[in-house]
């Protein structure tokens, strides 16, 4: 059965699944897409060899690839008519769903456990995941999308920056297969990642390590026969007490990095909760991967993979989050101090608060400049590491100044939980340590 | 059945409008406009008839500038089918965007057409019972309840004091009130699928109507600011005020 590619796919995923995971790959709604329809026959039939599995198989010998869009000769930093009208849509529902829900996620952070909140729902409504995944399995995207993808990220960390995680999960999970992964994981997953029951993946990158450094990660794969051992730790998993699939990056014994796909029932995974500052609301749990053994066809990407590459296109979606919530700070300052007064006038009169505001909306706009310049280049495959960390450092640096601004501005006001400075100070300190999650 | 709906593009809810210096209208440099919410609304409305299978197209027509594309693209990612832009730099009273529509109606027949009660920049309230009067279509206004029914539409109105339902037949015109429903976002996959969708181009010329303006605007004011509040010694002065000052007892 390991020798074709839908039985190599369902060997996959059976491999490590609970009964559960397999229903959710059964119940999957039909969809109008040939590869799609055929795969999810596979998975039905099984083991039975129709033609269809021969068709199947002949098409899915290699992964999709998204190609890169057309690049325009012009120098033009506004938005296509589509990005706008995504923008338009994603900024109403991050102000009347997400903001709505932000004071009460923060509270009980257990609040997106259940995957059917009507927050969910309605965020799976947008479509925003197939965006995120190619026509043949199921979704709509045409070509790979970094900058669209960023302009997402911002836009629902518009609304809360915890929330956006949470309901980015699998988007990102979906960039991550889409991009990389070869065309058994692509088979089994982005279809399975769609719909209105889907499953619930998260990555994880980060380890509890002083200075931790994605280049020299203590998470250890190491390759014996048939598969890999890993051992190791990872900390800050967003929604990591409900995903049902894990994405982890470890280093090999020469030193490169790869992603593995982990069920949750998988022999040797353990979770707790790991409850953090701020982004309560993506409910952050650390792992322990004690002595793990997976197969060989759990490492997502072959030689494609490109550990850097893939760093950098976390790092813009983070960048992403950052000018999201950063805008919303500026956005909430710049009324209230105009409405404030103090001495018989508003305090905005006052050029000590007018000049934190001005250096705000300054900043704000050098870290989109920034972020959108490297997320352009990944996207048009160019050189983009140094233009990512600079963007990433201006993001991280400038986050926390805005977020202690943003709270000093409303005096005494800021510190209590009346206003929602507070959380998106908490908020935008995460932008400083964070790697999970997020992919473009 | 067909279903046209009209759009206007509008200054957006949520800017605080600014009166220009010389007091000639409403300044709208750099600001940032949408579709009128009653609009949203009256395509809502069209994309649910549609949902239930009683549309079986949807026609979104909007007046105006070449900006005005931006909110027929965004009724199209809503679910609109295609679009007809009426290009004019003109400004379009409500006699002349009535007149106008009434040379869409004439051109593509729709058996029901969906207007807002009103937009939110000149909040007139005239253009769908003017359109109802050219085409001698029966009007329901203020829907806040829509059901066609075979050859017949029962829309409820909000009115005052109460709610009316009223029975039409079609074709017919029908303007939304707030009530009616909560429009949806445009989902990502409609917004790509939008862009594909038929826009069809024309002018005030081409339809063969007359747009001169039949009023003037002689002046625009912003609304005088609210004074600030006084606090009173006892209730004799308080009582003293309400009867002199503010005359209300």
């Amino acid at each position: 059965m390991a020798k074709n590619g839908i039985g190599f796919a369902l060997s996959l995923v059976n491999k490590f699944a609970s009964s559960d995971l397999v229903d959710k790959l059964k119940i999957r709604k039909p969809a109008e897409k040939i590869a799609y329809a055929s795969t999810r026959a596979g998975f039905q039939i099984a083991s039975s060899a129709s033609q269809g599995l021969q068709q199947v198989r002949n098409m899915l010998t290699n992964p999709f690839q998204l190609h890169k869009p057309e690049k325009s000769d012009l120098f033009d930093l506004s938005l296509s008519d589509e990005q706008q009208l995504i923008r338009d849509s994603l900024r109403r529902f991050a102000i009347e769903k997400i903001r709505t829900e932000a004071a009460k996620t923060n509270d009980n952070p257990t609040t997106l456990s259940n995957e059917n909140t009507p927050l969910q729902t309605a965020f799976n409504d947008l479509g925003i995941i197939e965006y995120a995944i190619p026509e043949a399995y199921g979704g709509l995207a045409q070509v790979a999308s970094p900058v669209g993808n960023v302009l997402i990220a911002e836009d629902l960390s518009y609304g809360d920056m915890g929330i956006a995680l949470s309901l980015m999960n699998n988007f990102c999970a979906a960039n991550i297969i889409s991009r990389w992964g070869t065309s058994d994981q692509q088979a089994s997953y982005l279809p399975a990642l769609l719909g209105e029951n889907p499953l619930r993946a998260t990555l994880a990158v980060n380890e509890p390590a002083p200075l931790f450094n994605p280049m020299q990660m203590q998470t250890k794969a190491i390759p014996e026969d048939g598969g890999y051992r890993l051992i190791g730790k990872k900390s800050l998993v967003c929604q990591g007490m409900d995903a049902e699939i894990f994405i982890v990056a470890a280093s090999l014994p020469d030193g490169q990095s790869r992603l593995f796909l982990l069920d949750s029932s998988i022999d040797g995974l353990l979770r707790k909760p790991e409850p953090t500052m701020g982004i309560k609301a993506a409910n952050t749990a650390r792992l322990k991967l004690d002595n793990i053994f997976v197969p060989t066809h759990a490492c997502i990407g072959n030689d494609n993979f490109n550990w850097q590459l893939c760093l950098d296109l976390g790092a813009v979606m983070w960048c992403g989050m950052a000018i999201g919530t950063s805008q919303a700070m500026l956005d909430y300052v710049i009324p209230y101090c105009n409405e404030r007064k103090a001495f018989g006038e508003p305090i905005s009169h006052r050029q000590s608060v007018a000049f934190m505001i001005a250096d705000m909306a300054t900043e704000v706009e050098a870290m989109r400049l920034l972020t959108y310049r490297a997320a352009a280049r990944i996207e048009q495959g160019l050189d983009s590491t140094r233009e990512t960390y600079l963007a990433k450092l201006y993001c991280a640096d400038k986050s926390v100044k805005i977020a202690t601004d943003g709270v000093q501005l409303l005096g005494g006001h800021g510190f209590t939980k009346e206003h929602p400075v507070e959380r998106w100070y908490r908020d935008l300190i995460a932008i400083t340590v964070q790697f999970n999650t997020l992919h473009a | 059945m067909k279903v046209l709906v009209a759009v206007k593009r509008v200054i957006d809810y949520n800017v605080k409008v600014r009166v220009k210096p010389d007091n000639t209208g409403v300044d709208l440099t750099n600001v940032k406009m949408a579709m009128n919410p009653f609009c949203e609304i009256a395509v809502e409305e069209a994309v649910r008839l549609k949902e239930k299978g009683v549309a079986t197209e949807i026609v979104v027509v909007s007046i105006g500038p070449k900006a005005a594309q931006e909110q027929i693209r965004t009724a199209l990612a809503l679910g609109a089918d295609r679009g007809i832009h009426v290009e004019t730099d003109e400004e379009i009273q409500s006699l002349a965007a009535a007149k106008l529509l009434k040379a869409v109606v004439d051109k593509e027949q729709p058996s029901l057409v969906i207007l807002g009660k009103q937009s939110i920049d000149n909040d007139n309230n005239q253009t769908g019972q003017m359109l109802a009067a050219l085409a001698g279509y029966p009007q329901g206004t203020f829907a806040s309840e829509v059901s066609v029914d075979g050859d017949k539409v029962k829309v409820t109105r909000e009115i005052d004091g109460g709610l009316m339902t009223v029975s039409l037949n079609l074709p017919a015109i029908v303007t939304t009130d707030l009530r009616l429903n909560e429009p949806r976002y445009a989902s990502l996959p409609n917004i790509m699928k939008a862009k594909k969708k038929p826009l069809e181009s024309t002018t005030p010329a081409d339809l063969g109507v007359d747009v001169t303006p039949r009023l003037t605007t002689l002046k625009v004011e912003a609304p005088a600011q609210r004074q600030a509040g006084i606090k009173v010694a006892d209730v004799a002065e308080l009582v003293d005020k309400l009867k002199n000052e503010a005359k209300v007892i």
